[in-house]
Parts: C-alpha cells; structure tokens; sequence
C-alpha cells in the first residue's frame, strides 16, 4: 500500500511539470493564472500523500486545508485585479 | 478592486466560507501547541478571509463587522495583550515573559501556567498579524482614500 | 337603406379598429411596465438579500443555527474533548457568531430542512456517478490522436428562484468534466461545453431537474411526469 501511494505522488510530481510548462510559455496572462491553480490543485493531494507516507496524516490535512484555501482566495485576488485592469484601459 | 462583484456565484460562494474560514483560523491559533500552527499562522487565515470579504462583498458589508479604523484598533490590541502579559510577569517578581510566575495568579502549577500563558501570546499576536494584513491590503487597493459608499 | 347600413359597418369597424389601437397600445405600456418592475424587484432583491436577514425576529434564529454549525465543526477539527479544549470552542464559535451570524443564512426559505438535506445526501451518489461518466468520455477526446472537440457555449433560462439553488446548479455543471459555468445573467445561464454529447447532455436539463427536487421549487414539472402524460394527451388530441 505504502508504494502504491508513493508511485501515484511521484506520477503527480511529474504531471506538475507538464502544467508547468503553460506557466512558463503559456502566451498571455489567463493562461498562467489557471495553470498555477490547477499546480495548488494537485499540490494539495501531494501533501496528503506525504502525510500518509509518514503516518501523520492529521497534521498535513491541517496544513493542505490552508494551503487550499489560500489558493482559491489568490486565484480570486488575481481575477478582480485582471478585471480592474481591463476595465481601466 | 474593493466593490461589489456582480457575479453570483462568487457573492453567495463567499458568504456562505467566510465564517467558516474564521472558525478554522481561531482553531489554528488555539492548537498551536499540537499541531502546525500558531499565532501568525492563524492570523494570516483572518486576514484573508477578511480579504476575502472584502473583494466580494465591496467595503460596505466588510464595515460592519470590520472597518479600517477597527483594523488599527486592533493591531494595538494585540501588541497590548502581548506586552501586557509579559509585564504582568514582571509585576510577580519574575523576568520579562517568563510565564510560570503567572501560577498563583491562576491557581494551577507552573507548567500549566506556562502553556496558557503562551495560548494568550498567541492570541496576542493573531489579532494583530489580521489587522495589518487587513490594513496592508486595504492601503495598497485604494490608495489611500476611501471608497464611496455602495 | 343600404347606404345607412354600409355607413354603420364602415362606423362599427372604425370603433373596432379604434378599440383594437387601444388595446394593443395599453398592452405595451404594460408589458415595458412589468419587465422594468421585474428588474427593479430583481435589483431590489439581490440588495435586500442581508437586510432580510438583519430583522430581529429572523436573527436569533439565525445566530443559534449559526453558532450550532460552528461548534459541530470545531468538534470535527479538533478531536479533544476534555473541558478546557470545549470551553475554546464555545467561546470561539461564539465569537465568529457575533462577527458573522448574517452571512450563513442570508434569505431564509421556507421549507422543511430534514426533507432538504436528505435529498441532499441523495442527490450526491448521482453527480458523482455523472461525474465518473464524464471522465472517461473527456478522457477518451482528448487522449484520441485527431481530439475531436467541438467547443460550444449553451445557453439555457432556468426555472429554479433563489440564488443557492443557482449555485448548486453552477457548481454542479463546473464539476463535471466537459462542461464549465461561465455566468448566470438574469436567470441565464451561459455553459461553456466541450463536444457536442455533453451539451446534448447538459440540455436534457435533468440535472436541473433534480436540483429542483432538492430545493423543493418548481419541481412541479418533472421530467418524467411529462412523459407519462404524453400518450394521454395524443390520445385526447385525437378524439377531439
């Protein structure tokens, strides 16, 4: 069980770098604002991954918690400030 | 930035969180010694879902439970309570901070009198880590004047 | 004799079209009348939607099924239950009460809650089964070498009134792959979908349909009820 879990978080690891690279060459600026959600999104199963693999899951789903929700509220933060932009120009 | 959105989704989405989030950062603070947290941890998550008020619902709804002149109210209150405690230390012949003089004040041996005097640090210190982030975020997005009424 | 006659038909039919004019003009006024009044009361609900909840009779109501939500949460976070761990807790869910008692139930609905949440936890199994269904057939495009996607946007008026059920609706439709909410104007909701048998699917409107039977408004038309009837009504229609 434990290297079942350990191959899903390595395959993980290796899918974030494929959305990493909308992040780093994604033309414009929406492009990169939702491949860095979708990095927090598998980020956060990651961390309960590694909870799970060293048998404190309590703590990291404290932790992926916060981490979630300081994700979406960035996300929006990002979105306002883009509409605000859009509408000054 | 600080008005109203116009989309539904995101207005009911953020009401039905905010106290939600609020509930989790007094968690945060208050289990600080179990698991991962603290006060400027549980400080940040107030911020944020003050924030988080903040842009969806527009200035006016955030001024109710929490205005500007509140928010530096409040930055002073938690540095009161932080210094407060330590010099109540000092008051019972003990050095700056060091809670276990604090035991007969609270009638409990001085370990436990150690532990909530760090809980009410904590504490201290959350209050005012939410206020300059609230203060912070509300500074840099209007520039400093205040937005007009909705 | 026959001229009078002509000369009050002419007469007749001049007040006909005369009254017909009247009509058709106050028909109009009425109508651009009720669609600025519906928009004045629209408008007027959406800012109205805390007030109705700032009423002293609602709020007392509001504050205890508010503080009860929160300590049963707190229970869930922290698995403590010793004296001093709970007396946090009631203070703590006290105080995020006191902040923010009007933010949970900020138009409160008639309706019997136990009927609503057990439609709930019914109606969970059946998105999560849409939503496995969704998953392979998305996965099937976009793994395909020629990705036969046809990008369309569907929009559908909706017949569900208070603004959770339009949530639950959005959030819903966002979760199942294939199909994303873009926004809801003036109970349009505008659907962004990826092929055409998920639009095909999104426009059945069954979903809709069971999101109403949840919220218990206007589930008076289901779905199946209007099959039902269907051969009945050919039947009347052919023997009248």
């Amino acid at each position: 069980m434990t290297t079942f879990f350990l191959g899903i978080g390595v395959g993980l690891c290796i899918l974030v770098f494929f959305v990493l690279y909308r992040v780093v060459f994604g033309p414009g600026i929406f492009n990169r604002v939702a491949a860095i959600s979708a990095i927090g999104t598998k980020t956060l199963v990651i961390l309960l991954i590694i909870g799970y693999l060293y048998d404190r899951i309590d703590m990291f789903v404290d932790i992926s918690m916060v981490y979630a929700l300081l994700n979406f509220i960035g996300t929006l933060a990002v979105a306002k400030y883009l509409e605000m932009e859009g509408e000054r120009k | 930035m600080i008005h109203i959105s116009d989309d539904i989704i995101i207005r009911t989405l953020a009401r039905i969180l905010v106290p939600f989030i609020q509930l989790y950062a007094l968690y945060v603070i208050m289990h600080g010694h179990y698991s991962p947290g603290g006060g400027f941890q549980g400080g940040v998550i107030l911020g944020a879902s003050m924030v988080l008020l903040l842009i969806t619902h527009g200035y006016g709804e955030t001024k109710v439970r929490f205005s500007e002149r509140g928010a530096v109210i409040f930055s002073s209150i938690g540095l009161l309570i932080y210094s407060g405690i330590g010099t109540l230390c000092l008051v019972f012949f003990g050095n700056f901070l060091d809670y276990g003089k604090l035991s007969t004040l609270l009638q409990v041996v001085p370990a436990h009198a150690r532990s909530l005097g760090i809980l009410g640090v904590e504490l201290g210190v959350g209050f005012a880590v939410m206020a300059v982030m609230f203060s912070i975020f509300f500074d840099i997005s209007t520039s400093g004047e205040l937005p007009v009424d909705e | 004799m026959e001229v009078t006659l002509l000369v009050e038909a002419m007469d007749n039919s001049f007040r006909l079209m005369e009254n017909a004019k009247t009509q058709a003009i106050e028909l109009l006024n009425s109508a651009v009348r009720l669609t600025s009044e519906t928009r004045a009361v629209e408008k007027k609900k959406f800012e109205t939607i805390f007030t109705g909840a700032r009423e002293a009779r609602a709020r007392v109501q509001n504050m205890i099924a508010t503080f009860g939500i929160l300590f049963v949460f707190w229970l869930v976070l922290s698995a403590k239950f010793d004296l001093f761990h709970l007396s946090l807790g009631v203070i703590c869910s006290g105080v995020v009460t006191f902040m923010s008692h009007d933010l949970l139930f900020a138009n409160v609905r008639v309706g019997d809650i136990r009927l609503m949440l057990w439609r709930f936890v019914t109606y969970i199994p059946w998105l999560l089964y849409q939503i496995l269904l969704a998953n392979f057939h998305v996965a099937s495009l976009v793994l395909s070498p020629r990705m036969p996607i046809y990008p369309q946007v569907v929009c559908f008026k909706t017949k569900l009134e208070s603004d959770m059920s339009w949530v639950t609706l959005a959030n819903s439709i966002t979760l199942t792959p294939g199909t994303i909410t873009m926004d809801i104007r003036e109970r349009e909701f505008f659907v962004h979908a990826l092929s055409k048998k998920v639009a095909d699917d999104l426009s059945t409107g069954e979903m809709e349909d069971r999101v109403a039977h949840m919220y218990m408004e206007a589930d008076h038309i289901y779905i199946q009820d209007v099959l039902d009837v269907a051969p009945i009504f050919g039947e009347l229609r052919r023997t009248l």
